[in-house]
């Protein structure tokens, strides 16, 4: 474990001393200050307008983040032949992999925060004092680090047997495939053989749901969010992430790295 | 490298004067463009499903900026004066498929779709599909029945409609009491000026949109003349029946002690009255015009 932590801490630290990191965050506050004006431009819908704002911000800057440094965590320390030197220490393959994924959803949780901070300063120059539906937020932000986290897991594993080109190509379908899981489910094809459709549907329930984690549009018109929605996505997403952490070590410690 | 000062100043004012002159030939090129320009109003994707899709998860922004791109568009053409609201209604079909809970779009979408030209785009048959869509989708909202019941009431002067659509929002325990009081007003008197004053003070107060306020101010004003004549001619009658005469003039009516003073227009022209014994308004009061075209 100790050794999961001082991977995991060094990703940590690497991460935030990126500069990329840094303009990502700054974008994100822009992006939200920018909230509260197209909020003057519309009627009615000012919060709305923050709210969606700012979560797509959170969430596509976190994709970003989650594909791109997800991809580079393994990839860059095989091109900087940087992986060598820690794998001829005491440390398992596997301890190598959790850390990097460990130090990445710590670093996505700290960008995520200091958006979320910029969200509720840009809600709250425009409404204050906050009502206990604002709170709601949270729920839709925590669901959103939920998706990134396991963005990163397909992300890595995805690097662990593929070019860092081709590991991003495959994580960005994965995520639009899956944000249409549900659609595949219900989808009504009058061409299709009943087997085609039984096997569209077992494929449905194998792709990562990314709909699982989608509030947006409740807590944009300020609804609540379900508790049961948080807690079971929190565990739909745990358990998809260790299967897929799992599968990338099984195949990273397989990979021939001479 | 020994830096040269005089060579740095002079490519400074290079790019200061490089930036002014592209400034300038910018200016005229949007001189140019504007000579030239044809107005052509474009909505590429109507298909609401489709950008649904092509959203992702973001349809609540998508939405949302479908819905500033309607308000927008309803502003322009009214600062234009142009009564051609085509895109109207496909901008607002758009919004409310991509996000169907976006309250805003419903109820203000109603009142710019249902308004008569020019203030709005003479259509209040979709006015009416919109809100239905709206209550469909959010069966909680009594706001959309009131909305409903002002489109019935006012531009389509159907007041039985009017009345049940009153009731219907009335049914939520969240709405106002007052809903179930239209409701009742309506189905009894059918048009008053009373009940039509107080709808259009909701949307007034109610509304954020300037274009809408000022619309239903002008109402306001119109309704407030309305009310002022009908109090003169109540008084008219009294004095009629005390002196068995007709009042010739308002003046009669304040010196017998029916009216406290000759009561003025909100424009501060003093009420008349007419051959008939009836009060009007005075033939130099601009109200004059816009009551007639009201009509």
């Amino acid at each position: 474990m100790r050794n999961v932590w001082a991977v995991a801490a060094n990703t940590f630290r690497e991460a935030v001393r990126d500069r990329v990191l840094y303009n990502l965050v700054f974008f994100a506050l822009l992006m939200i200050g920018a909230a509260v004006l197209v909020g003057q431009i519309s009627i009615g819908i000012e919060q709305s307008v923050i709210v969606s704002l700012g979560l797509t911000a959170i969430s596509v800057i976190g994709i970003f983040i989650a594909i791109f440094i997800g991809v580079g965590l393994v990839s860059k320390e095989m091109d900087k032949r940087t992986l060598y030197a820690l794998l001829a220490k005491p440390l398992e393959r596997w301890q190598f992999l959790a850390g990097k994924f460990v130090g990445l959803a710590m670093t996505l949780a700290v960008n995520t925060g200091a958006m979320t901070v910029g969200l509720y300063l840009a809600l709250w120059s425009v409404k204050h004092p906050l009502t206990s539906n604002d709170w709601y937020l949270l729920a839709a932000v925590y669901l959103i680090l939920l998706k990134l986290v396991l963005i990163v897991a397909l992300a890595m594993l995805f690097s662990c047997f593929t070019s860092p080109f081709l590991a991003i190509l495959f994580t960005a379908g994965i995520y639009v495939a899956g944000l249409f899981a549900g659609e595949l489910r219900t989808m009504q094809a009058v061409d299709l053989s009943p087997s085609a459709m039984a096997v569209f549907r077992g494929v449905s329930y194998l792709l990562p749901n990314f709909e699982n984690f989608n509030v947006m549009g409740v807590v944009a018109h300020a609804r609540p969010v379900p508790l049961a929605l948080v807690w079971q996505g929190t565990l739909y997403a745990a358990v998809y992430s260790l299967v897929v952490l799992v599968g990338a070590a099984m195949v990273f410690s397989r990979r021939n790295l001479k | 490298m020994k830096r040269n000062p005089i060579r740095g100043l002079l490519l400074a004012l290079v790019v200061v004067a490089g930036l002014g002159c592209v400034w300038q030939l910018q200016k005229r090129i949007d001189g140019i463009q504007k000579a030239t320009a044809t107005q052509a109003d474009n909505l590429t994707i109507r298909s609401g499903r489709l950008l649904k899709y092509m959203s992702l998860e973001y349809s609540p922004l998508v939405a949302a900026m479908y819905w500033t791109r309607a308000v927008q568009y309803y502003g322009e053409k009214h600062r234009l004066h142009d009564s051609n609201l085509e895109l109207l209604w496909p901008l607002l079909d758009v919004t409310t498929t991509i996000d169907p809970h976006l309250l805003p779009a419903y109820r203000f979408g109603a009142i710019f779709l249902g308004q008569k030209k020019p203030a709005g785009a003479g259509e209040p048959e979709r006015a009416i599909e919109l809100l239905q869509r709206g209550i469909r989708e959010n069966p909680g909202e009594w706001r959309l029945y009131q909305d409903l019941g002002n489109l019935y009431y006012l531009d389509l002067r159907d007041y039985a409609k009017a009345s049940t659509a009153f009731a219907e929002g009335s049914k939520n325990p969240q709405s106002y009491v007052w809903m179930k009081i239209m409701a009742a007003k309506i189905a009894a008197e059918g048009e008053s000026p009373e009940t039509s004053y107080f709808l259009w003070q909701q949307i007034y107060e109610t509304s954020k949109d300037p274009a809408i306020k000022k619309n239903a101010e002008e109402h306001l004003i119109l309704l407030t003349a309305t009310l002022d004549m009908k109090a003169i001619d109540q008084a008219a009658e009294q004095f009629e029946r005390q002196s068995g005469r007709r009042a010739a003039r308002i003046g009669e009516l304040v010196e017998a002690g029916f009216l406290r003073s000759v009561p003025k227009d909100p424009e501060g022209y003093p009420y008349v009255l007419g051959e008939s014994g009836k009060a009007e308004l005075n033939l130099k009061s601009p109200l004059l015009e816009k009551m007639l075209l009201a009509k």
